[in-house]
């Protein structure tokens, strides 16, 4: 299993599954932790990986979304974000990744443009969040929205499909980036 | 490619029901778990629904791929020819070393080669000679051609002339022939013979005239009488 599909196997009943991916250990299983305190009526999964592809050996249940974290005070990570995203299926774009963009907090540390990251999520046309996942109460706000993006991908919110999530995309400050 | 899948343990808080479960969170869960079901089935199918058709950039790439294969068919057998042709000059190129060789390692003298180089060489010279010869009847076959144009020409003028001048004294006899006297006196006598003969008609129609006979009866006389209408000079 090189590429990841979306939808490729069928769904355990009541639960959701996200995986996150980036080199950011730490930040990570924080960021897991906060998520599977939130209160939430499905089954959370969640799964983190350094990077694509997933070894093949190993049997998951159906990934529901994917989030790319990139701290933007390592280039590394950022570098690692673009060799994954190779190893997904086009249709998981369809609403099912978004990239969190963390450490944009403290500017005078940061490796890599706020553009560059833009860009990137631009390119990829899948939303971007920024929350700077030291400070707790951000990555509570951060693990409670997921949560949310997270029920909607594995289908769990009747009526609205991962689809409705690519609104996200229309930011009031930029308009230009989707008439790019 | 180091990851590590670690399965979170979330089930014991999120996911798990409270223990206090009764009728009713079970029937909640139950249609909870309906929507959700129904909303996968809905996703499931529209994907479905998404890779059966077939979008216009499905189609234009599997035309654009059909022109690649034609195009890069063409190539290769562009190459193949190519190749053939180089084949072939390298062929060529072996042969004529293999020979150069050969004929360095063998004695010029007795070689087979040699005599057989030298006999074409006979021969050509052979076909020289003979196409110069055939070259030098050529020639003289055009100057005597040349030499005879002139005289035909000249032949056919006087022959021209001739013909002309036998027309012209044709055309000279038959007008000299309807201007000479004897032509005149006979033309004037046939003019004289015709008056007479209209006088006389005139005279004798004016006698049957004159008898009163009834000559429209008698057949013989009929004629004799409609001849007299006739105008002579008319003949």
């Amino acid at each position: 299993m090189s590429v990841l599909r979306p939808l490729d196997k069928l769904p355990k009943l009541n639960t959701a599954t996200i995986l996150l991916v980036s080199t950011e250990d730490a930040l990570l299983q924080q960021l897991a932790d906060s998520m599977l305190r939130e209160d939430c009526a499905s089954q959370l999964n969640v799964h983190l990986a350094k990077s694509l592809p997933l070894p093949s050996n190993v049997t998951r249940p159906r990934i529901d979304l994917i989030v790319f974290v990139v701290n933007l005070h390592s280039k590394y990570s950022l570098q690692n974000v673009e060799e994954s995203l190779r190893h997904v299926d086009a249709s998981f774009f369809l609403g099912k990744v978004c990239f969190l963009a963390t450490g944009a907090g403290q500017e005078s540390r940061c490796s890599i443009h706020h553009n560059t990251v833009v860009t990137l999520a631009h390119t990829y046309r899948s939303p971007l969040l920024f929350c700077d996942l030291k400070m707790e109460d951000f990555r509570v706000t951060m693990a409670q929205r997921l949560v949310r993006m997270l029920q909607i991908c594995a289908g769990h919110t009747p009526g609205i499909s991962a689809l409705s999530l690519l609104s996200l995309l229309q930011s009031p400050e930029s308009p230009s980036l989707e008439d790019l | 490619m180091e990851k590590q899948p670690t399965d979170s343990e979330g089930e014991g808080e999120e996911g798990g029901q409270p223990q206090e479960a009764n009728k009713e969170d079970h029937m909640t869960l139950l249609l909870r778990l309906r929507a959700q079901t129904k909303q996968q089935l809905l996703e499931y199918k529209s994907m479905v629904d998404a890779n059966e058709e077939k979008t216009p950039e499905q189609i234009m790439q599997e035309e654009q791929i059909k022109a690649k294969i034609e195009g890069l068919e063409n190539e290769v057998e562009e190459a193949k020819t190519a190749f053939e042709m180089k084949n072939l000059a390298l062929d060529r190129m072996q042969l004529s070393a293999a020979l150069k060789n050969n004929l360095e390692k063998i004695d010029t003298k007795t070689s087979l080669l040699m005599d057989d180089m030298k006999h074409v060489l006979e021969l050509n010279k052979l076909i020289m000679t003979s196409q110069q010869e055939s070259w030098d009847l050529e020639e003289k076959l055009l100057d005597i051609r040349k030499k005879r144009l002139p005289e035909l020409k000249q032949a056919s003028e006087s022959k021209l002339l001739e013909i002309q001048t036998e027309k012209n004294k044709q055309k000279d006899d038959l007008d000299n022939m309807e201007n000479s006297d004897k032509i005149k006196a006979i033309r004037q006598n046939l003019q004289r013979e015709i008056q007479i003969t209209t006088v006389i008609q005139n005279v004798f129609q004016n006698l049957l005239l004159g008898s009163k006979a009834n000559w429209a009866e008698n057949p013989a006389l009929k004629k004799t009488v409609l001849q007299l209408e006739k105008n002579l000079t008319m003949i």
